[in-house]
């Protein structure tokens, strides 16, 4: 099978059509998923082909989406919720929190819950301050719940399908700012990245980025401009947070010695701090400098698109940090 | 002075209601063992006593068929036993040890699981029981299971914000829901009429489209139909909800003198007892006190030996800890 560019938006729409064809307990439910395709066109074309009772419409209804997602996956279905921004995620705190993380584990383990919550986040498009967010960490600190950032087309795809198989509950963060991003994507439908196995997205010498969803591609381009400067930068995108690949993280950090963290949801109590005390804690020997972070600033995200850019790093910040690191 | 009917619906009524009895007399045997755990402080946690409200529990649950899902309540333990679950499981929840349905997880009622017999367990927030009855409506409306998801909850819970985003959701899609209110008027320490501004809570259910009914929560042979009704209602396509006014005898938990409450009322309650009033109706239908003496002591004794198999099972060691957080 040939592989072929298409857009990260356009690889989840795959990933979708061939899971609900392959397994007809796949569905999916959210605003606007059914008729219209989705607010970002992401499930076009699914409604007519699967029909009403397998793309399902709701109204502005999160306690029912992730709740009745829950529900439908104790009785036996693999539903793919959709919150039209991962921001509503929130709006469904106790069924994302509680009942998707702990229904299995509070009942004795015996109950399985195979179901997928994605997610678009990101900041793109002057949406402000409740539509913009990349709260992976919030669900990070919550146990019982996988998951995915990808970064790349393929990956949105490979990730997806391996979320809609797996028979945990996981939430799958998509960035809206990789949308359009093209890449090469195998037409494969039994091709799955697997969980839990992070990805060198480049090699390097002298200094580690650890950067996930839309911050590997800025990760790249400073990495580019850093090459001139003979600073050979190497990009691990561990791919999904839950489980995380520390090991890939460990081998790259052993050989650079220096570990920057990079992701766009605010610094403080974000997930670089569990990476960067994981690093402190487990690579402490290997390590020539302090462990790094460059994240999202601590402030609601303005409306203002002017401004939205000064909400997470941007490539100049990136080059300057990993400038530093290489001084030790 | 009775003499028994010769006609047959009296007779089927009359045997109905003995089965009523029979589980209203076990929940209430099983409630009563695990009262005494706690006031022997063997069983620590919190227990939130169903008396007054095991009649209404019985009377849905022997309606529903065993593969139907139960989402059941905090407020009491007959659910389970009527829907068939072992109580040996569930004693051995309250005693935290591997006998119980959590293998250890425990203890307490809140969530003990048994899916072989449709029971998917009980959140520890109230009202998260309405996304996920219906999301296991939905389950099996899609697969042609003909299940009902038969979820109980208090009137407190329906104020939640989840009734509405559920109700809605499934009066659109049809789902086989059963939703059974049981109104005892008080949430912990809060009177429904001060909090609610009303007492009634189905005029909510009708407005969203469900197949609606009120019932004597007291009476379990009213109840039962109302149940045999919803659940055909349900398996219909249409949402069914019943709204119980029934009684909270005892307070909130175990321990709970209840001094928010009009001692005269919680006196009147007591006089509405469920397994009082099925009694009565027995005898005035021709029943044997000696039956119901016996009945009674059959599910002492049931419940005595579940608690005596429980509390020797072994307790988990700390390992249990890490089991079964991912499938």
């Amino acid at each position: 099978m040939s592989d072929k560019p298409i857009t990260y938006a356009w690889a989840i729409n795959h990933a979708l059509d061939e899971e609900m064809q392959r397994d007809p307990d796949v569905f999916l439910m959210g605003q606007d998923v059914g008729r219209m395709g989705g607010v970002f066109g992401l499930t076009r074309g699914l409604h007519d082909k699967f029909g009403g009772e397998r793309v399902r419409d709701v109204s502005i209804v999160e306690h029912l989406v992730v709740g009745g997602a829950v529900g439908a996956a104790l009785g036996g279905l693999r539903p793919v919720a959709e919150v039209q921004f991962a921001d509503f995620l929130l709006l469904a705190g106790d069924e994302s929190f509680h009942k998707m993380a702990k229904w299995r584990y509070m009942h004795g383990g015996i109950l399985t819950l195979p179901m997928v919550v994605r997610a678009p986040c990101g900041i793109q498009g002057g949406v402000g301050a409740e539509h913009s967010q990349s709260p992976e960490g919030h669900y990070w600190h919550t146990p019982g719940i996988k998951i995915a950032v990808p970064s790349t087309p393929a990956d949105a795809k490979g990730l997806l399908k391996s979320a809609i198989r797996d028979d945990n509950p996981v939430i799958y963060f998509e960035n809206r700012r990789l949308y359009r991003v093209k890449g090469e994507v195998s037409a494969d439908p039994e091709l799955l990245v697997p969980f839990g196995q992070g990805k060198v997205r480049r090699v390097g010498r002298d200094v580690t980025i650890v950067a996930w969803s839309a911050m590997v591609d800025a990760a790249l381009e400073a990495a580019e401009i850093l090459e001139r400067e003979e600073i050979s930068v190497e990009i691990v995108d561990p791919r999904t947070l839950v489980p995380f690949d520390m090991e890939t993280v460990s081998t790259s950090v052993r050989k650079t010695s220096r570990l920057l963290v990079l992701h766009e949801a605010s610094l403080t109590m974000g997930p670089g701090a569990e990476i960067a005390a994981r690093a402190a804690d487990e690579l402490f020997e290997h390590l020539d400098a302090p462990v790094k972070r460059l994240a999202g600033t601590d402030n609601p995200i303005p409306q203002n698109m002017a401004l939205e850019q000064f909400c997470y790093p941007q490539t100049d910040q990136i080059v300057s940090t990993v400038r530093d690191l290489a001084k030790w | 002075m009775t003499t028994m009917s010769p006609d047959a619906g009296l007779t089927k009524q009359r045997e109905t209601l003995l089965r009523l009895y029979r589980e209203t007399a076990r929940g209430r045997a099983l409630e009563d063992v695990v009262n005494q755990l706690a006031q022997t402080r063997t069983f620590r946690g919190f227990f939130h006593p169903g008396r007054g409200q095991e009649g209404l529990q019985a009377a849905v649950c022997t309606a529903l068929n065993v593969d139907d899902y139960l989402l059941y309540a905090h407020r009491g333990l007959t659910y389970l036993t009527a829907k068939g679950m072992d109580p040996v499981s569930i004693l051995g929840d309250f005693h935290g040890r591997l006998a119980g349905s959590t293998r250890g997880l425990g203890a307490g009622t809140v969530h003990c699981v048994d899916p072989a017999r449709g029971i998917m367990g009980q959140g520890g927030t109230l009202g998260s029981c309405f996304p996920l009855s219906a999301g296991l409506a939905l389950a099996s409306k899609t697969k042609g299971e003909g299940k009902v998801a038969a979820a109980f909850f208090g009137e407190g819970a329906s104020a939640r914000g989840t009734f509405l985003e559920s109700g809605v959701t499934a009066k659109a899609w049809g789902l086989p829901v059963v939703w059974i209110c049981e109104n005892n008027g008080w949430a912990v320490s809060a009177r429904v009429q001060d909090v609610q501004g009303t007492a009634d809570i189905a005029p909510r259910a009708a407005a969203l489209g469900f197949h609606t009914q009120v019932v004597d929560g007291q009476d379990v042979l009213a109840v039962h139909e109302a149940a045999i009704e919803a659940i055909r209602q349900a398996r219909g396509g249409v949402p069914a909800f019943i709204e119980a006014k029934t009684e909270r005898i005892e307070g909130h938990f175990t321990g709970d003198m209840q001094p928010y409450r009009d001692r005269d009322e919680v006196a009147a309650a007591k006089t509405r007892d469920p397994l009082l009033l099925a009694g009565q109706r027995l005898v005035e239908l021709g029943e044997d006190t000696a039956v119901l003496d016996d009945i009674r002591e059959q599910a002492r004794a049931e419940m005595n030996a579940a608690d005596e198999a429980a509390r020797t099972s072994p307790l988990p060691d700390g390992t249990r800890i890490h089991e079964g957080v991912w499938a």
